[in-house]
């Protein structure tokens, strides 16, 4: 049965080609994305090595509160002493590394976009773990030495100047050394290596360290010198071996990368469910075309068992094969997913390439899985074929009307059970949002099963309305394109649910990020009474402190007021809350607040000691005007805030909570802001203050950007699109797969039909009028996949987005975009019917009238 | 040979081979013949004989290896596969053993089909003259799954027709029917060819059906065996030649 199989196979290549294809592409990117993050993870790992390898003991600050957008809050370089007097230690040295900008002399970033740049302390001889490609250690404040592939990036070489912006204005260096941490690649990230207090200088950590590296006496292990240490040191700082945060470190980048793989294991996920679809669709068809062989092989005397395990055999080499092929061309697909990320200014550092057991296991393991669920119902249908089939132009028993009937109503309750199950996870009031996403994303899959199952009830309807315009405009050829897709209506509904999994996808992304889109916009007019903004040109990082009083001077600013953001924890309230620090006095003029409790005048006289309340965490946590938020900050103090006011701050603008900058100074360790609002002196010229605002800016804080408020929307709305971007690069995989499922649909159905074609060749329809035929035809099945899929996009856009409703989210149809993808599926049918029109028309006439 | 003003198609030295070397075989060995306007002749003989082939080659759907094919006055010779497709669609009609009509159109959009891939309006007073003689008037809405192998045929001689072309070439055209409706069909290419001034050639093996043509050529092996009127009812069984089921 086995050698069948393989005879099945050869004999229809085209057939057996586009199966594998279905596989392929999705084991593809899913081996792809193991091979990927397994080379950045393990890249991390050996700069982390490298980093503190010979470093006995590592002093780090005690991360409380996990920061978002922050580094963990430095500490204090007198501990340097201490540390120094412990008899077990031989030598310590500070050392300060810091997120900052690095910029050539015109400006121009050295890092990719997403990349950070980072300034380090110079460390003395026997802490060094860069090596030094080129030059020397920098010795005077001015000096600094890059690391070797940011400088050939940009063509820097020693004797070149670079800018350093940090906290304080970018100051110039002179590039002295080009260094390299062992065999590591940084990808786009890159350093900076100042002297020590230079490089506390420019991040603002004067008298602060990042870290203290400590190398113990001799005879002294590096476990027994971290005990030593820990014995000594405040509650503050964390203690560990070089090894154990070389370890630490790359865990915790592996956990956010975590991310990033599950993320592309979902879309090589949604890949391999749409060449499901195409493998069930091409099975089920060549079981149907092959009853007489089937019925042969009955009356020869294989059992129903033999035929069966043929056909699974053949579905399982072909899957497997494919799988083969998916993982071997992964290992190339990992690099063109990371210069996809890279497109969209996400370098991350990939060394060699790593293929573990583990991708190879998994991806043949789902190719297999993927062919055999989808073979399996039309192998069985293939044991149902009687051995009379072989003596009969017999057709495959079809279902009867009962059973059809079953099917409907299965399927249009699975379809309710589906969007059910995603209302559960919606509003079901759970508290795990890995669970709450389970639940959704589990619902949408049962909803589209049950679109699929049911949409053979639909094709006759849709092709109906879809192939009427064409048949208007186009007569007999449009007719007929119609009428063949109306033809098996389970056909064209598998071939267009393949497709409708895919824009049902696409479009609720677009209608979602429109939303986005349209909330922030919301989000800027309802709570910014500002002109200009001031931000990181990164979009999500802290500027530099010194911002707010440099642009307080330019002539036309009437009021500069900044805004930071932090995590914090708050007693008795799971999780973290999102906390930001305004200048009270100032605040009022740059941001618009809705009280709901007190006014004002509460914000600013907001004391040191006091908070203000966002409604909705008034709501969730039953904390308001007049209780004690009781707060543990990043820098691990314990402090109570009164809350003196409540606000309605529905764009969730300001987070959880409101507090001073003194305090977040004092308390959270925290000075830099994310933004510095401007507001213009009454009758100012905004074009010309902008313009002032800027040169200031440029010259002295490169790593900022001054917008005005539709800038500011324009910026939001381009990082929403350069996600959007990203996401559909990966979605148009299964799109793809879609498209060679038409393909696969239309050539077996041409066969098929063979002698029908013939026939119109023969009486005179002319080769153009029979790719017309097979190009409508599959236009038809791409619309209809099309109108499918935004339904459910529509659908589910308008069933997730509800919850977001009270924090702003507007729900808002993208009509211009939803046509553009309309026109995109008829192109796509019009790709997808390029061959299979070719094949029809080539046909040779005589063969098609005598073919029986 | 007749006159050949008379003469609506004609084959002069016609060879096809196919194949080639040791194993190539003429399907037509120099086939000289030519077709009455207005004549229902029948081209009998036994299988591989080559009376298809001479049928698809005088259709323009193959082309003849030498010799040279003359259908109304044009040498299909030179005619590119646009050319003969529009030959096709405009001046013949065609019937094959088994109906191909196509099973999502109604009976009458069957008929009306040559029209519609043309793009022609059709004549509404000869397409019901058409539907009554074939026998369909309350038949036409229905799909080809609803109709016997009989009505289809029927059907199909209707579609032949509908564009008057110069000659209807009919491939076994009882082939696949029983006595019954072999004999309606026959009869009703007699009736075209009689009450429409139609031009029939007929490719058959049944020599009952050939009994309904005016002449019948004979093949063996690709070369014309024999030629000449049909016998009168009564010596159907002897034949013109030793052509026979």
């Amino acid at each position: 049965m086995l050698r069948l199989a393989f005879r099945g196979i050869a004999s229809r290549k085209l057939r057996a080609a586009t199966t594998m294809l279905a596989v392929f592409l999705g084991v593809t990117l899913m081996a792809g994305s193991y091979v990927l993050t397994d080379t950045i993870n393990d890249s991390f790992d050996q700069i982390f090595a490298s980093s503190y390898e010979g470093i006995d003991v590592v002093v780090t600050p005690k991360e409380t509160v996990e920061q978002e957008e922050r580094e963990p809050p430095a500490f204090s370089q007198a501990l340097l002493e201490r540390v120094r007097k412990l008899p077990q230690v031989e030598d310590a040295a500070p050392s300060v590394f810091s997120n900052v900008r690095i910029l050539t002399q015109k400006n121009d970033p050295i890092g990719s976009e997403f990349a950070p740049n980072f300034a380090s302390s110079r460390v003395p001889e026997g802490f060094e773990t860069l090596t030094y490609e080129a030059g020397r250690r920098p010795q005077s404040p001015r000096e600094v030495a890059l690391d070797a592939a940011a400088a050939e990036r940009k063509g820097l070489a020693i004797g070149d100047r670079v800018k350093v912006a940090g906290e304080r204005s970018a100051a110039s260096y002179r590039i002295v050394g080009l260094v390299q941490l062992g065999d590591a690649s940084f990808g786009g990230a890159a350093i900076a290596v100042l002297t020590h207090p230079e490089a506390q200088r420019v991040t603002g950590k004067q008298g602060k360290v990042d870290q203290l590296l400590v190398a113990g006496a001799d005879g002294v292990a590096p476990e027994r010198l971290a005990r030593a240490l820990s014995a000594e040191l405040p509650q503050g700082v964390e203690v560990r071996t070089g090894e154990q945060t070389a370890a630490k470190e790359s865990s915790e980048i592996a956990e956010d990368l975590s991310f990033l793989k599950i993320v592309l294991l979902v879309f090589s996920g949604v890949s391999l469910f749409v060449g499901g679809f195409l493998i069930f669709n091409t099975f089920s068809i060549t079981v149907a075309q092959r009853v007489r062989e089937f019925g042969l092989l009955r009356t020869l005397g294989a059992s129903r068992g033999q035929v069966l395990r043929a056909v699974i055999a053949e579905a399982l080499l072909l899957g497997i094969g494919g799988a083969l092929l998916g993982v071997a061309a992964g290992v190339g697909f990992a690099g063109a997913i990371n210069s996809l990320f890279k497109s969209f200014g996400i370098d991350l550092p990939n060394t060699g390439t790593v293929l573990a057991p583990r991708t190879v296991i998994v991806s043949l393991l789902v190719g297999a899985l993927v062919t055999l669920a989808a073979g399996v119902v039309p192998a069985l249908r293939a044991t149902r074929v009687s051995p009379i089939a072989a003596l009969r132009d017999a057709e495959l028993p079809g279902s009867t009307g009962a059973r059809r009937r079953l099917t409907a109503a299965l399927a249009a309750l699975l379809m309710l059970a589906g969007v059910a199950i995603t209302c559960i996870g919606l509003f079901g009031g759970i508290e795990s949002s890995g669970q709450a996403a389970s639940l959704i994303g589990g619902g949408a899959v049962a909803a589209i099963f049950g679109v699929a199952l049911f949409s053979p009830r639909l094709v006759r309807p849709l092709a109906s309305a879809i192939g009427r315009p064409i048949e208007g405009l186009r007569g007999l050829t449009g007719r007929l394109a119609r009428e063949n897709t109306m033809r098996r209506p389970g056909r064209t509904a598998v071939t267009a649910a393949a497709l409708m999994i895919g824009l049902g996808l696409v479009s609720f992304v677009t209608i979602f990020a429109a939303g986005v889109k349209g909330s922030v916009d919301d989000a800027i007019d309802n709570n910014l009474a500002g002109d200009i903004s001031i931000q990181n040109t990164d979009g999500f990082s802290p500027i530099a402190e010194d911002v707010g009083p440099e642009v307080t001077r330019v002539p036309g600013v009437g009021t500069v007021s900044t805004l930071a953001t932090a995590n914090a924890r708050v007693a008795g309230v799971s999780g973290d809350a999102r906390v930001s620090a305004v200048e009270p006095r100032t605040a009022g003029e740059v941001l618009k607040l809705d009280f709901v409790d007190g006014s004002g005048d509460d914000l600013a006289s907001l004391g040191r000691r006091e908070a203000i309340v966002d409604r909705t965490y008034v709501e969730s946590h039953g904390i308001g005007v007049g209780d004690k938020l009781r707060v543990t900050t990043p820098a691990g103090k314990r402090v109570e805030y009164d809350v003196v006011a409540e606000v309605r701050d529905n764009a969730d603008f300001l987070g959880d909570f409101i507090l001073t900058q003194q305090a977040f100074r004092e308390d959270f360790g925290e000075s830099k802001p994310f933004t510095a609002f401007v507001k213009l002196e009454p009758g100012a010229d905004a074009g010309a203050v902008q313009g002032r605002i800027e040169r200031v800016v440029d010259r002295r804080f490169p790593a900022a950007e001054v917008l005005s408020q539709d800038q500011l929307k324009d910026s939001q709305s381009e990082q929403v699109n350069q996600l959007l971007g990203l996401i559909y690069a990966l979605l148009s995989l299964a799109v793809v797969v879609s498209v060679f499922g038409i393909v696969n649909t239309l050539v077996l159905s041409i066969h098929e039909r063979t002698r029908e074609l013939g026939m119109l060749r023969a009486i005179g329809m002319s080769r153009r009028q029979v790719r017309r035929v097979i190009r409508y035809e599959a236009v038809i099945t791409s619309l209809i996949g099309a109108v499918l899929g935004m339904a459910l996009g529509v659908l589910f856009a308008a069933l997730i987005s509800s919850p977001l409703a009270d924090e702003g989210f507007s729900l808002s149809f993208p009509i211009a975009n939803l046509a553009i993808l309309l026109v995109l599926a008829i192109l796509a049918g019009i790709l997808a019917a390029i061959l299979p029109a070719r094949r029809a028309a080539r046909l040779d006439v005589l063969r098609a009238v005598a073919y029986e | 040979m007749e006159d050949p003003n008379s003469t609506i198609v004609s084959a002069a030295d016609v060879r096809r081979r196919y194949g080639e070397g040791e194993t190539a075989v003429d399907a037509l060995a120099g086939v000289t013949v030519g077709f009455e306007r207005g004549g229902f002749a029948a081209i009998m003989g036994p299988s591989g004989s080559g009376k298809s082939t001479l049928m698809h080659v005088l259709a323009g759907l193959d082309s003849p290896t030498s010799g040279t094919v003359t259908l109304d006055g044009t040498d299909l010779g030179p005619l590119d596969d646009a050319a003969l497709t529009e030959l096709r669609r405009d001046k013949l009609g065609f019937i094959f053993q088994f109906f191909n009509l196509l099973p999502v159109l109604s009976a009458e959009e069957n008929v009306l089909l040559p029209l519609s891939i043309a793009g022609k309006d059709p004549d509404p007073d000869w397409v019901e003259r058409l539907i009554e003689a074939v026998g369909l008037s309350d038949r036409r809405d229905h799909r080809p799954s609803e109709l016997s192998g009989g009505q289809q045929q029927r059907v199909a001689v209707a579609r032949a027709l509908v564009s008057r072309p110069a000659v209807v070439f009919a491939d076994e055209p009882t082939g696949n029917l029983d006595s019954k409706a072999s004999d309606e069909v026959m009869a009703l290419l007699r009736q075209a060819v009689d009450d429409f001034g139609q031009t029939v050639v007929m490719v058959t093996h049944d020599v009952h059906a050939a009994s309904f043509a005016d002449r019948q050529v004979v093949l063996e092996d690709g070369r014309i065996a024999g030629d000449g009127p049909t016998p009168p009812p009564g010596a159907a069984d002897v034949g013109p030649t030793t052509a026979g089921r």
